[in-house]
């Protein structure tokens, strides 16, 4: 579904992504995972076109996307959400999801009809629902709790219908319990939508319970990939990364 | 009245409507000429006010050079009211000149818009300024077709056409506020448009909506156009008003007016900018009426207004007592 | 456009020459006032829509000292000091509350603190002009000869004075400690604060200085020009044109705009009486275009 061939970026004399090759499977759930630092978001920028490639290709479902604008990947079926919640503040839940749909379907071009009333609002709805925003939905974004508000930042995503779907720590800056909470909302939509999840992720146990496939980077360049089982029993990663155990 | 809590395009234009009617039955019921003069003034720079807010309310975009479309649009018509192709079109002069106002303010904000749209924030605003300084030096330049610094002279004939006669007071007070209202119903159908909405999503995140596949240029394009077409239109509402038109009207200062009035009723509202203007009129009125410090009176309402209210205050009225 | 005539003038070594000096006397003022403009930006981060009403108060309060002592020297020295601390009065109560606010509260704030400076200036010294403090006796002299130009001693002495305050503020930008602190103030205000500086003290102090550029400038423009409300706005205008082209919080930037516009004014005077100004427009608008971040301007300003 998505593949990723020999992907290098720097910046400056910096090398960011080193020679980086992954092939993600149709319906496949991933976790991207490795220090701070390691190139994570940057790799998610060079997939999502929003930084340039230097050397290498990336395709989805055999379409060549390499260096394609950002505007373009997203109707190509990728879509993203962000480590830090980049919503919309004064929309309400229901808006921007709304706004969402209608940006991915050329919809907001229309100045003839109303926003309030459109049809979109029953696809709106039942994202929402998909995302677990259904109680918060006519809340202005701002108000959201930390938690809806990384919902809202999925949901935003969601809307697109996308093919492969990003999430960049979609657990960030949350208690033990929520993470789970999160966590298992976002199986439960992969499992109904049927996607290919790649997600970024520091909570191991997290990782390890719910990815069919993980992918170890280190220094912009990918040490080791494998099923849990193999990841878990990996010298290198165990050197690099696991290290002292997180928790 | 159920049928008025519906929002919806019909609703708004049966307000209008009504509104008008009101207005009209106003000015046969209270022949103040003083306060008819108001009204109608508070909707022409309403409506510039409120085609500056679709940028700076609803897109996040701070135009500083704003007078340029007001100043295009007088003159446009001015021009052409004064040329020889009136007595040709006879009573068509008006229609076609203001058409030919909007037509030519809508040219000129495609051309600056496309060319300013491409910075970001203060170097846009600065740009802008600077496209409408140097439209008011071309202006005071060309004497022989603008009349220079004293503006356009001879004034210019405003024939009738289907049966107004902007010569009238009546007639123009009628037209002024039909024109104006047409435009203001439009407009809010084009704020509460998926389109409107678009505007809001690039103001609260300029990041996120290339993620989504939305291309923010060309939606601010179109916005832009469109405000400056509607300060185009309320140029030439005001060129006939004063039947002439002033280079003051695209120097910075003019600029700063709609930003005033926005700043007086409200950004967050729709009609916000409208009760600015009426605000900026009264208080404009009154003062100079008793003192000819008036500077120092407006800046000391602003003063308040930017530091104790820090909004508009139909948005403080609509936070007060309608919103939670 | 009189190319013929700007022409003629270019090779006439009299009318170069007098030109240049109306170019250099014109730019060097500018500098000053707009050097203060950058300078708030730079550091600040505000941009004072106010400056142009310092310099009107420095015309006024030099033509004050003057009409009561008759001393010109004394008349800037004071003039320009009581706009300093005008500008320090300003910055405590009423900049300092909009640091990080946006652009249109800034411009909202300062412009409100103009129409009320114009208004206060007429109040307390009427509605009519006043007349130029005049050249001081000192300089009272023949004109020099320069190449059949002629050239008045004192336009000579402001450039001179002009150049001179630009040595001294970049020699406190770069070799003070003040001036090591401010920059760093400019770039990174919060570890400065952690480091245990007084913020406020530098922010004040940054703003007293540009202040009293300002109104250094309006001290000496009142020896060459009357003095009336409003004389700001055109001179607020020039200083942002300076600003946007030489770039932002640059003051070297400011110098050689100041200079670009003085000349440009000078001579677009000879070429295009009529579209002077629109000349400097026309700069400041291609700038914009082409390089935003102006000529000696960082890029991610």
């Amino acid at each position: 579904m998505l593949k990723i061939d020999k992907v290098s970026k720097s910046f400056g004399g910096i090398i960011a992504t080193d020679n980086v090759s992954m092939e993600l499977q149709p319906n496949s759930i991933n976790a991207l995972i490795g220090p701070n630092g390691a190139g994570k978001t940057t790799l998610f920028n060079l997939i999502t076109g929003k930084i340039d490639i230097d050397e290498g290709q990336i395709f989805i479902e055999n379409n060549n996307i390499t260096n394609l604008k950002e505007t373009d990947i997203t109707h190509l079926g990728i879509a993203r959400a962000f480590q830090i919640t980049n919503i919309f503040p004064t929309l309400s839940v229901q808006d921007s999801i709304k706004v969402a749909l209608l940006a991915k379907q050329y919809g907001l071009n229309n100045m003839w009809n109303r926003f309030k009333a459109h049809s979109i609002n029953n696809e709106a709805e039942s994202i929402a629902k998909l995302s677990g925003l259904t109680k918060s939905y006519n809340t202005i974004s701002s108000a959201l709790s930390h938690g809806d508000q990384k919902l809202l930042d999925i949901a935003l995503a969601l809307a697109l219908k996308p093919k492969v779907l990003l999430l960049d720590e979609p657990t960030a800056g949350m208690g033990p319990e929520e993470r789970w909470k999160m966590i298992d909302r976002i199986q439960k939509l992969w499992k109904k939508t049927k996607m290919t999840v790649l997600f970024i992720e520091h909570d191991m146990d997290i990782v390890f319970d719910i990815a069919q496939n993980i992918y170890v980077l280190q220094q912009g360049a990918i040490i080791a990939e494998g099923t849990p089982k193999e990841i878990k029993s990996n010298k290198k990663v165990i050197k690099a990364y696991l290290g002292g155990g997180k928790k | 009245m159920k049928f008025l809590k519906k929002d919806n395009f019909h609703r708004d234009a049966f307000i209008g409507i009504f509104v008008w009617f009101f207005l009209i039955i106003f000015y046969h019921i209270f022949p103040h000429p003083g306060i008819h003069d108001i009204i109608q003034k508070v909707f022409i720079l309403g409506l510039f006010a409120m085609s500056l807010n679709i940028l700076i309310g609803y897109l996040g975009l701070i135009a500083f050079g704003h007078a340029a479309f007001f100043a295009a649009g007088a003159y446009t018509l001015g021009l052409f009211l004064q040329s020889n192709i009136v007595t040709n079109l006879g009573g068509f002069s008006i229609p076609m000149a203001m058409i030919l106002a909007i037509m030519i303010s809508s040219a000129l904000a495609t051309f600056i818009g496309i060319i300013c749209i491409r910075l970001k924030d203060i170097y846009f605003s600065f740009l802008t300024l600077a496209f409408q300084m140097l439209i008011y030096s071309i202006i005071l330049a060309l004497v022989d077709i603008t009349g220079g610094d004293q503006g356009l002279m001879g004034g210019f004939p405003k024939p009738p056409f289907l049966g107004i006669d902007l010569g009238k007071p009546f007639d123009f007070y009628a037209f002024t506020i039909f024109i104006s209202i047409i435009t203001i119903v439009m407009l809010r159908q084009l704020i509460e448009s998926p389109f409107g909405y678009g505007l809001r999503m690039i103001r609260d995140n300029s990041e996120r909506p290339a993620s989504l596949g939305f291309n923010n240029q060309k939606h601010k394009l179109i916005a832009f156009i469109i405000a400056g077409s509607i300060a185009g239109l309320a140029g030439s509402l005001q060129a006939l008003l004063d039947v002439g038109a002033y280079p003051e009207w695209a120097f910075w200062a003019k600029s700063a007016e709609p930003l005033f009035m926005i700043l007086l009723g409200g950004m967050h509202s729709f009609l916000g900018p409208l009760m600015g203007a009426l605000i900026f009129e009264v208080l404009n009125d009154f003062v100079t009426a008793n003192t000819r410090y008036y500077g120092l009176v407006l800046g000391l309402v602003i003063l308040c207004f930017v530091l104790g209210l820090r909004k508009g205050l139909l948005d403080w009225i609509l936070i007060k007592y309608y919103r939670k | 456009m009189d190319i013929f005539a700007l022409f003629d003038c270019i090779i006439s070594p009299a009318c170069l020459i007098s030109q240049a000096a109306g170019g250099l006397k014109i730019g060097m003022l500018l500098f000053l006032v707009a050097s203060g403009l950058t300078l708030v930006f730079g550091v600040l981060g505000v941009i004072n829509f106010a400056h142009g009403a310092l310099y009107m108060l420095g015309a006024y309060f030099s033509w004050q000292v003057m009409s009561v002592t008759g001393h010109f020297g004394l008349s800037v020295i004071l003039g320009s000091l009581g706009v300093g601390i005008f500008g320090l009065l300003f910055e405590r109560t009423l900049i300092s509350r909009i640091y990080n606010a946006e652009l249109l509260v800034q411009i909202l704030l300062c412009y409100s603190v103009v129409l009320i400076l114009d208004d206060l200036v007429m109040i307390i010294w009427g509605d009519e002009f006043l007349s130029s403090v005049g050249v001081p006796k000192v300089f009272q002299v023949p004109p020099l000869f320069i190449f059949d130009a002629i050239i008045p001693p004192f336009h000579l002495a402001i450039i001179g004075m002009s150049f001179i305050v630009g040595i001294i503020l970049w020699f406190i930008m770069t070799k003070t400690r003040f001036g090591r602190l401010v920059r760093a103030a400019a770039v990174n205000p919060k570890m400065l604060e952690a480091l245990g500086v007084n913020i406020n003290l530098i922010r004040a102090g940054v703003f007293m200085l540009g202040s009293f550029l300002a109104g250094l400038g309006g001290a000496l423009a009142a020896s060459l020009s009357s003095v009336v409300s409003g004389m700001g706005n055109s001179i607020l205008i020039e200083s942002f044109i300076v600003t946007v082209i030489g770039g932002m919080g640059s003051i070297s930037g400011a110098f050689l705009a100041s200079l670009i516009i003085g000349m440009a004014r000078s001579f677009g005077a000879v070429a295009m009486p009529l579209f002077t100004d629109g000349l400097m427009f026309l700069i400041m608008v291609l700038v914009l275009i082409l390089r935003p971040q102006g000529l000696m301007g960082n890029k991610k300003q």
